[in-house]
């Protein structure tokens, strides 16, 4: 956009005019973001509709869409800046309404566009307190729509993402599992003309299980891919509109509201936003450690005794814990279950009489050869299959998650029949079913040219980012499947905190990188970072110079840092060994 | 669509019963258990009704939770009529198979539509003489246009001039943004071609704003949605009814919340002027009866044009209803779903988008969807559109959870552009083909002296057969509806729909010719008595 620097001016000085009053400095504050904000609306609002002149459709979109970054890096801005002002305002740090409320108040006035920016204020001055108030949304609603906010990467980053040539300035994300490496085989095979087809069938009311002919591909897709002694059977198939739809469905099904699963941490985070948004299920985290011990042959290693005693400790704080979420392999692990491991959490299911949900969404990821993955499916028989239920989905295998698709493979057919309750509102196109079922479908291409790609552009990706951090002295995790490696930045953090792990990775975002933080995924050790390698090698170099430009400006502080502890203990001879970031500044 | 048969009590939804076992508020439950023993046979004057889903439910499972139970039971419990239906559809191999005539689905224009949405796919369905004719539409259109309605390759030689290289581009695109995570609030590129078209289709004042529009997987999600962010568990809607009975689970699934319906009459009286009217005297009754037994309303629900009775509110109406619920502080969600399958030009429709002044534009939010008025029930998109920007994002979080394909989205964008092809060819078509299946029922239910509800709009004609029942009772009511069933015709009975008379029925009257007459053949048969007797318990 062009000009931002004069944007406030007009509105700014007509307000100054009017509100240098008796108010206080905050609500003038807060008008002229408010009025900001406006002039930034209008200003969108204008270059839209003059765009809308124009004919050639494709490029009006690219237009829009970076009117759209702007606005949506502009209204973030705006949305921090009043969030600063109103916690001053009230001067109560603890109230906290989600940024979205600002929002409306804009609007409350009258709402129609034509509102000036000074009416809107007028209203505003009126009650100052209550606009920080929605009267529109019951508290469940406010609790959902600050989880919009919350995330800087739906916001910020998808306004202002890195690109090679347009924006060399915006945001590389290694943080969300959204991966590219193989968009361009995707984007190829979805173009094929097989895939134009449509019937009656197609456009009317479904099955809201999924359609009959894409259930019966899935069962066939699984049985092959899972290597289930016996073909799988269709009715146990449900499909929904993605895998977070089967989380929060199955969290609403087998768990009463307060109700718990256990799950083992580091775990993504995304079982905690499809528990909790509509099912109000908590996650009862089985912490598991770094550090090798007697009990776990390798890094946070899950064993039976973990569970019993995180189950034992849920029991003890009064929570009923209804199931156990497993994800295999585990993000942000990479670990991959061996078959015993399977069977062993299995049993403890069976033992304790809970559900066992396995989510096996990075099935076919696993690149290294070496490493033998082992379906849930493919066990010959299970402790307790009725209380055993799959989850997979396109999202991370294929690498297209916007097509929305998550199937569930239960035997247990009150759970199906529950689950599919929700169909109607986990819907998938018939068109995309249709679509679905002919990707699935075409083995030829899924094995002899989707995989073996795929599957060595991971490779080749891991091999270049495993290379480098080992050239950084950055110790981490990763066994040869998924999209990531866990990274282990303790030596940057001083202290080692929560509080330093997060100062980082707001040093990340400054430098234009997303990296998710442990605590995120609830690891319970502070330090631990996760990285996504599922890139193409040009952004993945880029982010990889980025990356060590970042532990370079941390190590200098932590030396610093160091330095100054030093100086004023004068006293002190116990000098702390150098950290590897030294060493590195040096390199 | 789907009807949602009630356990063979006889209440529809007066009696809450037990409400514990979903968490409700319990200052609600207990007070209402005192009060839930009216059954509208024995109180026919009762004026409003508390819903509540529980009360119908019994069974109880090892596996799930005491809500998950209660969610299988839809499942169950709706699959009855649509179950039997599935298995024994009518086609062309299988002639004595079901005619579903309770589906509220248009299957008239399958034709146009595969065109439009997958030109080169094969024709599903025959065109009726007269959208034969009407197809010279077609020669008259430019270029572009053409490229839009273009050729079905394999089986129109009608209009194979057209290339058909060209018409794939246009809805098969695949880009890779349209493959990855989505803005959650649905594509830009869809919102805004939304945006435009409501504006246009729905005669807004002014244009409508594309960060107004939140796009999902259809309004069932949208009721869904708007449940959760705009109440607690355990607070209320009101709702007119007779109304679209699936949404009694749309809000209570996720939501958990209830409907308080709004009971109307068959019967003409005092300032109404037809029958079934909503009056704003009706709304008040339902809002205070429900306060006074401690259920909060949050909102109001209002269909329009309405389902089943394809009624269209006047904007004098719709200005009194948001008025009354600007008083006390109601969210208005408006289901405009049918909006443009109001065939008889004569009825005025109006959207809540046309009016001038919105009394609570804060709280009056619109949907649409493309299921009936594109006849595309199976396509999954829905939108909403409201100016309160809290609900919007309220909503847009919970799109993780309902939302639908980059690649569908793109082709809905497409679709909803062309405007030539839906002004030129698909409405009048649609809306020909509608008025002559709607005259041709309409007059067969004349023939048989059978009174009936529908003023031109929607896809369904609400019956009288009141004089069937031997009792005024629901169970009468449903062996009626079993009487059908048996002799091979799927209709929807009232109940299904919380209508407080027994005896009524929704006809859909959106199917091919041939289908339809033999529907009404089976109808007519079972009427006039020469039915089969129900053959056994099991039916």
């Amino acid at each position: 956009m062009s000009g931002p620097s004069d944007m406030p001016s007009m509105p700014y000085g007509q307000m100054r005019d009017q509100a240098l009053g008796n108010r206080s400095i905050h609500t003038q504050l807060m008008e002229m973001v408010l009025s900001l904000r406006q002039t930034v609306e209008d200003n969108i609002t204008q270059l839209m509709t003059r765009h809308q002149q124009q004919e050639l459709a494709l490029e009006k979109q690219r237009h829009n869409q970076a009117v759209r970054d702007q606005e949506a890096f502009l209204g973030h801005l705006m949305f921090q800046m009043l969030h600063y002002l109103q916690s001053g305002a009230t001067g109560d740090q603890s109230f906290q309404p989600p940024d979205t409320s600002m929002d409306s108040r804009v609007n409350v006035g009258g709402g129609q566009q034509a509102q000036s920016s000074r009416q809107i204020l007028v209203y505003q001055r009126s009650d100052f307190e209550d606009t920080l108030i929605s009267y529109d949304l019951s508290n469940r609603g406010i609790d959902i729509s600050a989880l919009y906010h919350s995330s800087f990467q739906d916001y910020t980053y998808q306004g202002n993402k890195y690109h090679k040539d347009e924006n060399t300035l915006g945001y590389i994300n290694l943080g969300t599992s959204e991966k590219k490496i193989c968009i361009d085989l995707l984007a190829e095979r979805l173009s094929r003309t097989d895939m134009l087809y449509i019937d009656e069938d197609l456009l009317q009311y479904p099955d809201w299980r999924g359609q009959p002919f894409l259930r019966k591909e899935v069962a066939r897709f699984l049985t092959s891919d899972c290597k289930a002694p016996a073909r799988l059977d269709p009715e146990n198939v449900v499909v929904l509109n993605g895998c977070s739809s089967v989380f929060s469905t199955l969290a609403m099904v087998l768990c009463d509201p307060g109700e718990a699963f256990l799950v083992p941490t580091p775990s993504h985070g995304g079982f905690i936003l499809s528990t909790h948004l509509y099912a109000k299920v908590e996650l009862v985290p089985v912490h598991l450690e770094s550090q090798v011990t007697e009990a776990s042959a390798y890094p946070f290693q899950l064993t039976v005794d973990k569970l019993e005693q995180a189950l034992l400790r849920a029991k003890i704080e009064g929570k009923k814990v209804r199931g156990l979420v497993l994800s295999s392999h585990q993000n942000p692990l990479g670990d991959i279950y061996s078959q015993d491991s399977v069977m062993e959490y299995q049993e403890f299911g069976k033992k304790y009489n809970v559900h066992v949900i396995i989510d096996e969404f990075y099935m076919l990821s696993v690149f290294d050869e070496a490493i033998p993955f082992h379906s849930v499916l493919s066990l010959e028989s299970l402790p307790d299959p009725n209380k055993t239920h799959v989850t997979w989905g396109t999202s991370k295998d294929f690498g297209i998650s916007g097509f929305r698709f998550g199937t569930l493979y239960t035997r247990n057919r009150e759970v199906a029949s529950a689950v599919s309750s929700f169909g109607y509102l986990h819907s998938i196109s018939g068109v995309t079913q249709y679509k679905l079922c002919q990707l699935l479908q075409d083995r030829e291409w899924v094995d002899n040219v989707y995989l073996p790609i795929y599957r060595f552009r991971l490779q080749e990706a891991h091999g270049y980012i495993t290379d480098k951090l080992k050239v950084l002295k950055v110790p981490f995790l990763n066994r040869g499947s998924g999209l990531y490696v866990w990274i282990n930045l303790k030596q940057y953090l001083d202290p080692c905190t929560f509080e330093e792990e997060l100062l980082l990775h707001c040093r990340f975002l400054d430098n234009k990188m997303i990296l998710s933080r442990g605590k995120t995924f609830m690891c319970k050790e502070p330090g631990w970072f996760c990285l996504i390698f599922a890139a193409r090698p040009l952004l993945l170099r880029s982010a990889i110079q980025w990356f060590h430009q970042v532990l370079v400006e941390q190590g200098q502080d932590w030396g610093v840092k160091q330095l100054e502890d030093a100086k004023k203990e004068e006293a002190s001879t116990s000098q702390p060994a150098a950290p590897a970031s030294l060493t590195l500044r040096k390199s | 669509m789907f009807i949602l048969p009630q356990k063979d009590s006889g209440t529809p939804t007066t009696s809450p019963g037990s409400v514990s076992t979903q968490g409700l508020h319990s200052n609600h439950g207990d007070g209402l258990e005192r009060e839930g023993s009216g059954k509208p046979d024995q109180k026919p004057l009762k004026l409003y009704g508390v819903g509540d889903p529980t009360a119908m439910f019994s069974s109880d499972s090892p596996y799930l939770s005491s809500r998950g139970s209660i969610i299988k039971w839809f499942w169950d419990s709706a699959e009855e009529g649509y179950r039997t239906y599935h298995m024994d559809e009518y086609e062309d191999e299988n002639p004595s198979g079901i005619i579903n005539l309770g589906t509220s689905e248009n299957k008239l224009c399958f034709d146009l539509l595969s065109r439009r949405v997958s030109p080169g796919a094969p024709l599903g369905g025959i065109p009726s003489c007269k959208g034969l004719s009407s197809l010279g539409f077609l020669g008259t259109l430019a270029p572009e246009s053409l490229l839009l309605a273009s050729a079905s390759v394999r089986s129109s030689a009608l209009l194979s001039p057209v290339c058909p290289q060209l018409s794939q581009s246009d809805m098969l695109r695949v880009e890779p943004s349209l493959l990855q995570y989505p803005d959650w609030r649905g594509h830009l590129f869809l919102r805004e071609e939304v945006a435009r078209f409501l504006s246009f289709y729905c005669r807004s004042p002014a244009p409508l704003k594309p960060e107004n529009v939140v796009v999902l997987n259809g309004c069932a999600s949208l009721f869904s949605a708007l449940a959760t962010v705009l109440c607690e568990v355990g607070e209320a809607f009101l709702i007119p009814a007779p109304y679209y009975g699936a949404i009694t689970q749309h809000v209570y699934l996720y939501g958990n919340v209830r409907l308080v319906c709004v009971y109307l009459d068959s019967e003409v009286t005092g300032l109404e002027t037809r029958p079934f009217q909503l009056t704003v005297e009706k709304l008040e009754m339902a809002l205070e009866g429900a306060n006074s037994e401690g259920v909060k309303v949050k909102g109001l629900i209002l269909i329009n044009p309405q389902n089943p009775l394809g009624d269209v509110y006047s904007p004098g109406e719709l200005q009194e209803y948001l008025k009354f619920a600007k008083r006390h502080e109601l969210h208005v969600m408006v289901d405009e779903v049918y909006m443009l399958s109001v065939f008889e030009e004569s009825v005025g429709y109006h959207s809540v988008l046309s009016l001038e002044r919105l009394p609570d534009p804060q709280r009056t939010h619109v949907m649409w969807a493309t299921s009936k008025d594109f006849g595309m029930s199976g396509l999954r998109f829905g939108t909403l559109y409201t100016e309160n920007q809290d609900v919007a994002t309220a909503v847009s979080s919970l799109c993780r959870y309902h939302g639908l394909s980059g690649l569908v989205q793109y082709q809905m964008a497409q679709l909803l552009r062309d405007r030539d092809w839906i002004n030129q060819v698909y409405l009048p078509e649609n809306h020909a083909r509608l008025k002559a299946a709607h005259t041709y029922v309409s007059e067969e239910l004349r023939a048989l002296g059978i009174p009936f509800v529908s003023r031109g709009a929607g896809f369904f004609i609400w019956v009288d057969l009141r004089k069937y029942l031997p009792a005024a009772t629901f169970e009468e009511e449903k062996l009626l509806w079993r009487r059908f069933l048996d002799n091979k015709v799927l209709l929807s009975f009232g109940q299904a729909f919380e209508c407080k008379e027994p005896g009524w029925f929704r006809l859909v009257f959106s199917d091919k010719t041939h289908r339809l007459r033999l529907g009404m053949q089976r109808v007519r048969r079972v009427l006039e008595g020469k039915s089969q007797e129900p053959r056994g318990p099991h039916r």
